[in-house]
């Protein structure tokens, strides 16, 4: 069951749909009827820049006739690496790449994916494997269309003493799952999984994450944020497993949602699975309306009303930007950010 | 401290599983087997009216069609749900107008278990004492029920669910499966069509029921899958409180228990549902022979501003597969769930509750403590949902695990879906072991190791246990203690 599968085979009934578990929230069975016709092949020439272009020193283009991309980062070295994912003109698009990161190797990994208004589907798999004492920064910007669906999944494989940091901000799509599953060795090694998703409309969101977490001395810090207006759907799904005998391992993960319309929807599974005894893991998970106390106090302030909420909501939405490691990033993703609540 | 050493002496003197005797009395049969005519005996055999029969032969029907459930992280060998005997009543010469005319062997079999059937006497000269009604469901017979003089005096209605379906036939015919709807789910759709027998509280407009109302099962006959049906009604601006405790023999054999509960509460009603389960958890090392505890309760929060708890202890049964709901329906309606599962041995539990917010202001809380030793999984599985009507819809759930041994496993599954902008929902969760710390403070101070765990766990649980009544309470702590018994060290 999966949209690759079904993308590879045409044939629809591969979908995940809402009787697969781990999809019961976002339903692409029910949704795609038919699959469309494979992207055709896009002229890279003349392509506009991509929002993380200046920062990086390699780029890369996933797209119609592009599908496949290798990106290896030699023992020692530092990269700073643009990925874009470009889906246009409601084609399908089947991506692949894989991510090597050698011992001690540093990647900056700035991923964006782009999309037109059309009514795209677009799957993207990567494939990471960071070798002992490597480091990745991952951030995902997720321009999608509103017609859009865009499945992307990460398979990230950790060594020991590896350090892998994640930020995924989105703006949803017509359906749209951003997923990330770790395979976590313990040894020293380090995983922070954040998210962010700003939804309006009819947008559609899914943050999921699985963590597996198979030996000693173990971290893992997960923190994410969303914020829902209008008929908009967000869902955040985290799994932390601790497999038996992997012992001090601490877990974290946190989940904060604003609900701000009455036809919006938040669904959230934060799942702990553990079978070892020695670990502290915890999760918590708050849904719920700007905080009116807060609210009052801004406008006897005398903050017009729209004002105070602005900045409030501008305030939550900022603490998980304020994770990300690298500053001119970390500028983008405040600006995306901030251009999303205005609209 | 006396609490705690009494659970010590309780834990010395238990060399195996305490309800573990089988108790031969003269057992009435249907054949082994389930088909449409063994639902047809059932229903003959109780007396039952044509719509009755009916309403067991559609469900039959319709369980037919239905897969067993396969979600719950549970793993157990398929059930051959041919190879049970569906009906088991203990045989009696006459309807028992009186204690005096019970089976002396079946009263002998409850002073084992300490019921206070005779709690009359005991507890005639005491003023203002707690007084307890007690409804013994032996088998699938309700055997005697007492104190129903004196609550037919207020006009609540305490009998077993064969008497009401006779007696009351309006009541059952409107509340019975309006609340866990006949093909509501694979076990409670086998339960509608060959129940057994089970409670019938009917509670009028503006009664406070004058005593706990309490319900002692016990699973008894060989190879007989117990199916009990409860429903309590609280009509409006009425409180009753009930207490439900189980022990069954030890066996070989798994035997099946899937029990319905439903609870209906009108306007500024309110019920408070205590459950303490300690049924035979099959062999600590291989698992065998435990009971296989497959429930479904529910309650129906129909009324404003009505109210229901269920607290729960649950530390039996190889298998328990337990969701206690509340559907807040009425306006400002509140729903709570305290919860202590405690596995040992080869248990397996997967329980919680599922908190769904219709009706605007309404309320619930979830607390559920779940410790997990030997070789055991347990799981809390909870939703909490809030409709678009449910506006300023308002939840806490905390749940908290404790791991005790290197082989167990603890998992917190909790589904939370909101659906309009003013509800308020908080979760927390965290998954420990026993701080070292505390242990060798306590132990620096003289307690054995035993006794430091003992003294922790219990303060873990201390949320839960405050929210049963008092008796349930004490009886509820040895319970923890027997359960953890041998899982330190």
């Amino acid at each position: 069951m999966s949209l690759s599968a079904a993308l590879k085979s045409g044939d629809v009934t591969l979908l995940p749909g809402k009787r697969d578990e781990d999809w019961k929230w976002t339903d692409l069975r029910g949704l795609l009827r038919v699959l469309p016709a494979t992207a055709p092949a896009l002229d890279l020439a003349g392509l506009a820049e991509g929002p993380f272009d200046a920062l990086a020193d390699q780029r890369h283009v996933v797209a119609g006739g592009h599908e496949n991309v290798a990106i290896d980062v030699p023992a020692g070295s530092e990269r700073a690496v643009a990925l874009r994912v470009l889906s246009r003109d409601g084609g399908a698009l089947a991506g692949k790449v894989t991510i090597n990161v050698g011992p001690g190797a540093k990647l900056r990994l700035l991923e964006s994916y782009e999309g037109d208004a059309s009514a795209y589907v677009t799957d993207t798999a990567i494939i990471f494997v960071l070798e002992a004492g490597a480091a990745v920064e991952r951030v995902v910007l997720a321009a999608d269309g509103a017609e859009g669906v865009n499945v992307s999944q990460a398979q990230v494989t950790l060594s020991p003493g590896s350090e892998y940091s994640q930020t995924v901000i989105t703006n949803g799509a017509r359906r749209q799952r951003i997923e990330t599953q770790v395979t976590h060795p313990g040894a020293e090694a380090k995983l922070r999984l954040d998210g962010l998703y700003l939804l309006e409309d009819k947008r559609h969101a899914d943050l999921t994450t699985v963590v597996l977490h198979q030996g000693v001395d173990g971290a893992t810090d997960q923190f994410t944020r969303g914020v829902v207006r209008d008929q908009a759907r967000g869902i955040f799904q985290g799994r932390i497993v601790v497999e038996e005998g992997a012992d001090r391992t601490e877990a974290r993960m946190r989940h904060n949602a604003l609900i701000l319309s009455d036809k919006a929807e938040i669904d959230a599974k934060p799942e702990l699975l553990i079978f070892a005894d020695d670990v502290q893991c915890a999760h918590g998970n708050t849904i719920g309306a700007l905080d009116e106390e807060a609210l009052f106090y801004m406008r006897q302030r005398g903050l017009p009303e729209a004002e105070a909420r602005a900045l409030l909501i501008e305030a939550f939405v900022g603490a998980v930007a304020d994770r990300i490691g690298f500053e001119p990033v970390r500028d983008i993703a405040r600006a995306w950010a901030a251009d999303r609540l205005r609209a | 401290m006396a609490a705690v050493k009494q659970t010590i002496e309780h834990v010395e003197s238990l060399e195996k599983y305490q309800h573990g005797f089988v108790t031969d009395i003269a057992q009435d049969f249907a054949p082994k087997g389930l088909n449409a005519d063994i639902v047809r005996f059932i229903s003959a055999k109780k007396d039952e009216p044509e719509w009755m029969l009916a309403w067991r032969l559609d469900a039959f029907e319709r369980w037919l069609a239905m897969d067993e459930p396969e979600w719950a992280k549970v793993h157990f060998p398929r059930i051959d749900y041919q190879d049970s005997y569906y009906y088991a009543a203990p045989s009696q010469k006459k309807g028992p107008a009186s204690l005096d005319e019970v089976d002396p062997e079946i009263l002998a079999v409850y002073e084992k278990l300490g019921i206070p059937l005779k709690e009359q006497a005991v507890l005639a000269g005491v003023e203002g004492a707690p007084r307890y009604a007690v409804d013994a469901v032996f088998d699938s017979v309700s055997v005697v029920t007492t104190f129903k003089k004196e609550l037919a005096q207020v006009g609540v209605i305490f009998c077993s669910m064969s008497e009401a379906i006779r007696e009351h036939p309006e009541l059952v015919k409107k509340y019975l499966g309006s609340v866990v709807p006949v093909s509501d789910n694979y076990y409670a759709c086998l339960n509608a069509a060959v129940f057994s027998d089970g409670s019938f509280v009917y509670v009028p407009p503006g009664v406070r029921c004058p005593m706990e109302l309490s319900t002692y099962f016990r699973i008894n006959a060989e190879n007989s899958g117990q199916f009990e049906r409860t429903l309590i009604i609280a009509d409006k601006g009425s409180y009753v409180s009930y207490l439900e405790g189980c022990t069954a023999p030890m066996r070989d054999e798994n035997q099946l228990h899937a029990a319905v509960v439903e609870l209906v509460v009108m306007d500024d009603a309110e019920i408070k549902y205590s459950t303490v389960q300690n049924w035979y958890p099959g062999d600590p090392v291989t698992g065998k022979g435990g009971i296989y505890n497959f429930v479904t309760k529910r309650a129906d929060c129909r009324g404003d501003r009505s109210k229901v708890s269920w607290t729960q202890v649950e530390t039996g049964s190889a298998i328990t597969w337990k969701y206690p709901s509340c559907i807040l329906r009425g306006e400002g309606s509140v729903g709570e769930f305290y919860s202590i599962a405690i596995t040992n041995g080869r248990q397996q539990a997967d329980t919680g509750t599922k908190m769904i917010h219709l009706g605007a202001n309404t309320r619930s809380r979830v607390i559920s403590k779940g410790i997990s030793a030997g070789k055991s999984s347990n799981t809390y599985r909870g939703l909490v949902s809030a409709h678009p009507k449910a506006k300023g819809a308002r939840n806490f759930t905390q749940c908290d695990s404790l791991l005790i041994g290197k082989t167990c496993a603890a998992h917190t599954v909790p589904y939370i879906e909101a659906r309009n902008g003013s509800c308020v929902f908080e979760h927390e969760a965290t998954t420990t072991k026993l701080s070292e710390d505390q242990l060798f403070y306590a132990m620096q101070r003289g307690l054995s190791q035993e006794e430091a765990v003992q003294l922790l766990v219990n303060g873990f649980v201390k949320d839960v246990l405050q929210e049963l009544p008092m008796e349930f309470a004490v009886e509820a702590q040895k319970l923890v203690a027997i359960s953890l018994e041998g899982s330190v060290g």
